[in-house]
């Protein structure tokens, strides 16, 4: 067993078989319409990846994503470091973050759609906030714990105050944005299908929910293998470029989070 | 701190948050924004005490909160369980390890359409996507508290005639409460997230349904009302949190 588990990648794979036998055999015991066998779901795969209309929708849910997943990194780590270093900045900040985080940015969808309609940018902005929540708190956690004889070295061989953010603040909390970054990859991918599940235009909620309303239920599990294999693969390539960027740290344990 | 310290930092935390309201009613003074799009702070406000006083409004409140401590028990039990077992088992850990990997990034929002087929559209499928959301935050915590438990308090528990499952639950999971709970705390406002959404996006009662009828019927004003009752809940839950986490890590000075 020890042997097995110490192949990269296996684990994960067989957890991977054993949820489909296990899903398998729930929908031949049950026998429920709403409950298709996997292979039944899975040879749907390729009719949804081939046909280039859905195709185009999970594209263009993969780009909002990644413009507000951006647009929130430039936004909330600078604010989540400043925050970290400056007491009054993060009484500043401090009680207004903590009214917005259990508001389910996702259900601000409905009235920003009032005011920016049903396309990519009210999407977009829902994803935006959803993200820069957690970038920021882990950002402000980063740059508070940080060392201040650090900081003094730094200062006294001259650094100004901006190099000293940019050069010692920045990197010295790289590895705990870096758990910042995870969670909001994570959210970044509920808020999407989230979002789109609200306001029905196109998109990966779009035809999961389409699917849903017109009974196709292979389609509806299809499309949530879709999401799932999305979610692991975002995941997976984190975890190298994690491991890239900040080698040198010890390994943060986190908590994966997955708010909406 | 001085006390005058923070009397101004609580006046610079109170700032930003009357800034916005203050911006808000600007606006929607200005008539920049019809007041179809953008209520007057002072409308939603008064509306929202109006609706307190409602008991229909506080029978969706506790629906929602039915439904949100529903499932976040059931993953309270579900996620320490496990937690622990996997620490406690080799075995466990080679099956529960890889599934969580797995599981964990999924999105569990597009799970839900798979749970009301199965479930139905009633509180179940609520509940259930609760579950499957808060769970794993929760687990996870246990599991990395649980292992980094100083070995040293297990060999003095068993040498002291403790049996195997007993130091587990007595000493392991004691010794990891700040761990487990704050997955709890993440847990939670998780949970109060999710229960929202989900009512949302199928639902005929609760804060998430009073929501989108107020946006189909384009009665921004009541759109707003379950928007600030969520938050108010989300801040009243954390508070009540962190005061039973006080209460409960009274013995471990360094983490209050």
């Amino acid at each position: 067993m020890t042997r097995l588990s110490a192949i990269p990648g296996l684990p994960p794979l067989l957890a991977c078989l054993g949820l489909l036998a296990v899903w398998e055999a729930a929908s031949y015991t049950f026998g429920i319409s709403g409950l298709p066998p996997a292979h039944d779901a899975l040879r749907e795969l390729p009719v949804i990846l081939s046909d280039p209309e859905s195709l185009l929708n999970i594209l263009a849910s993969i780009r909002r994503m990644l413009v507000g997943f951006a647009l929130a990194l430039a936004f909330a780590v600078p604010v989540g470091l400043m925050m970290g270093r400056s007491r009054l900045v993060a009484a500043f900040f401090n009680p207004l973050l903590m009214i917005i985080y259990p508001v389910p940015k996702a259900a601000l969808m409905p009235v920003i759609m009032l005011w920016l309609g049903v396309g990519d940018a009210s999407k977009t902005l829902v994803i935006f906030l959803g993200v820069s929540l957690p970038l920021i708190y882990h950002s402000y956690q980063g740059a508070r714990a940080i060392e201040e004889k650090m900081l003094w070295s730094a200062a006294a061989m001259g650094l100004s105050a901006r190099a000293r953010l940019l050069r010692v603040v920045l990197p010295a909390a790289l590895p705990e944005i870096m758990v910042g970054v995870r969670t909001g990859l994570v959210l970044a991918l509920i808020t999407m299908v989230t979002s789109e599940m609200i306001a029905r235009k196109q998109g990966v909620g779009d035809i999961l929910f389409n699917a849903l309303a017109m009974a196709q239920y292979e389609t509806v599990y299809a499309t949530i293998v879709i999401i799932g294999i999305m979610g692991f693969v975002i995941d997976a390539l984190f975890e190298r470029l994690r491991a890239h960027l900040v080698a040198w740290a010890d390994p943060v344990h986190d908590i994966a989070v997955g708010s909406t | 701190m001085t006390a005058g310290r923070r009397i101004g930092e609580i006046a610079l935390g109170v700032l930003p948050i009357a800034l916005v309201i203050a911006l808000w009613h600007g606006i929607a003074l200005s008539g920049i924004a019809p007041a179809v799009l953008l209520p007057a702070p002072a409308a939603v406000f008064a509306r929202l005490i109006q609706q307190i006083g409602d008991p229909n409004f506080l029978g969706q409140v506790g629906i929602t909160l039915f439904r949100l401590f529903a499932g976040f028990s059931i993953a309270l039990v579900v996620g320490v369980a496990l937690g622990l077992v996997a620490t406690g088992s080799k075995t466990f850990e080679s099956v529960i390890k890889p599934l969580v990997r797995v599981l964990a990034p999924l999105p569990k929002v597009a799970l839900y359409p798979a749970m009301v087929l199965i479930l139905g559209f009633d509180d179940a499928s609520k509940i259930a996507l609760v579950v499957a959301d808060a769970v794993f935050p929760i687990l996870l915590a246990t599991y990395q508290g649980t292992s980094a438990v100083e070995p040293k308090l297990v060999w003095s528990a068993r040498a002291a005639g403790t049996s195997q499952r007993a130091v587990l639950l007595k000493v392991v999971l004691m010794a990891a409460m700040p761990s487990v709970l704050t997955g709890c705390r993440i847990g939670l406002i998780i949970s109060c997230i999710v229960v929202f959404l989900a009512e949302m996006i199928t639902s005929t009662d609760g804060l998430g349904y009073l929501l989108v009828r107020a946006g189909r019927n384009f009665q921004t004003v009541d759109m707003f009302v379950p928007l600030i009752s969520i938050s108010i809940l989300g801040l009243t839950l954390n508070a009540a949190f962190n005061m039973l986490r006080a209460w409960l890590l009274r013995g471990f000075p360094e983490e209050r």
